[in-house]
């Protein structure tokens, strides 16, 4: 107890304080004073002889309020990853729906050449790369690419290519 | 023997006693801190139909961790910070349910009349700056303030430096006097 004491010797509340403590600590002590030590001790005991264990902490994460904000927060989430998903579905599918069938090479015009690449192009711009490059080898994109400067084999790469992405 | 030796044991010899099985060591612990304890939680403000409760549910839980008791900080200090947890779990409560603490008017009996009044306003206001501390702040000042209790056995009942809890106890005065003026 000396050692609880030590520090406190010789320091003392500030006299504002100290008349209004002194209050305070007489009604603390008075309440306290008609709590019955003997059967507090009788309880502790019991519930100890009884083998209760205390109650588990309720986690705060557990509470109603943040349960019901998860729920509204995980609903929020799927529904964004749901019309995400749905969204890409759309488009994936548009962007393998050409507007013409794609038949055997050998029947098609090159009328009906530029018409799928347009629409290639239009729908899936990862189409240009397959075009061949003129000039250099020569630098046609879909708009300013004439199919008649393709040669068989070229028409035949970039409509496996694209039948290949359609299946 | 057994009550005599039970009378002059130290807490630790008690607590020893307890652990090795010996349920009157656990009933004299109760006796002898039961009041303190009660005291320090009428303090905190805990309204007058759960202080028993409070006090048991404080004592309980201390021997059921009482294994884990290491002895750094006395008995008492430990069993007033385990008192502190229990106020903190039903003070959430307080703030969900609404329950308004009552406190008896219990005057000082010296002094006029004028002063009983004025006396009293301010140790309404003083309980209400009390409440209204910090938990670390209102723990420290009242360990010290009403229990007596050093910088250095506060620190390791709370678990906090020494230094954490001079600081803790000053902001508290500083705080409880602005809050009266």
């Amino acid at each position: 107890m000396d050692r609880m004491k030590r520090d406190h010797d010789g320091e003392e509340l500030p006299r504002e304080l100290a008349a209004a403590w002194k209050v305070v600590e007489a009604r603390a002590a008075g309440r306290a004073a008609r709590v019955d030590v003997e059967r507090v001790a009788a309880q502790v005991l019991e519930r100890l002889t009884r083998g209760e264990v205390a109650a588990p902490r309720r986690l705060r994460w557990m509470s109603p309020v943040v349960l019901r904000a998860a729920a509204a927060v995980v609903v929020v989430v799927a529904g964004a990853v749901i019309a995400n998903v749905a969204t890409d579905h759309v488009q994936q599918t548009t962007a393998l729906r050409l507007p013409v069938a794609i038949p055997a090479m050998d029947s098609l015009s090159s009328g009906q050449l530029e018409a799928v690449l347009e629409a290639a192009g239009d729908l899936n711009p990862a189409a240009d790369s397959l075009l061949p490059v003129s000039g250099t080898g020569g630098g046609i994109g879909t708009a300013g690419a004439s199919l008649d400067d393709l040669n068989e084999s070229q028409l035949e790469t970039l409509l496996a290519s694209l039948n290949g992405a359609e299946s | 023997m057994g009550a005599p030796a039970l009378a002059v044991a130290a807490d630790g010899d008690l607590i020893a006693r307890y652990l090795a099985g010996e349920e009157l060591a656990a009933a004299e612990l109760v006796r002898r801190h039961a009041a303190a304890l009660a005291r320090f939680i009428a303090a905190h403000g805990a309204p007058d139909e759960e202080l028993e409760d409070l006090t048991q549910e404080a004592l309980f839980k201390a021997f059921r961790a009482l294994a884990t008791f290491r002895g750094g900080a006395s008995f008492r200090t430990w069993l007033l910070a385990i008192g502190g947890n229990v106020l903190k779990d039903r003070r959430r409560r307080w703030r969900r349910d609404q329950v308004v603490a009552l406190t008896p008017d219990i005057r000082d009996p010296s002094g006029d009349p004028g002063s009983h009044a004025e006396a009293g306003w301010t140790a309404e206001r003083l309980e209400e700056g009390i409440a209204k501390l910090a938990r670390l702040q209102r723990e420290v000042f009242l360990m010290r303030a009403q229990q007596g209790l050093g910088y250095d056995e506060i620190a390791s009942g709370l678990g906090i430096t020494e230094g954490a809890a001079r600081v803790h106890y000053h902001h508290a005065v500083k705080r409880l006097k602005a809050w009266i003026a």
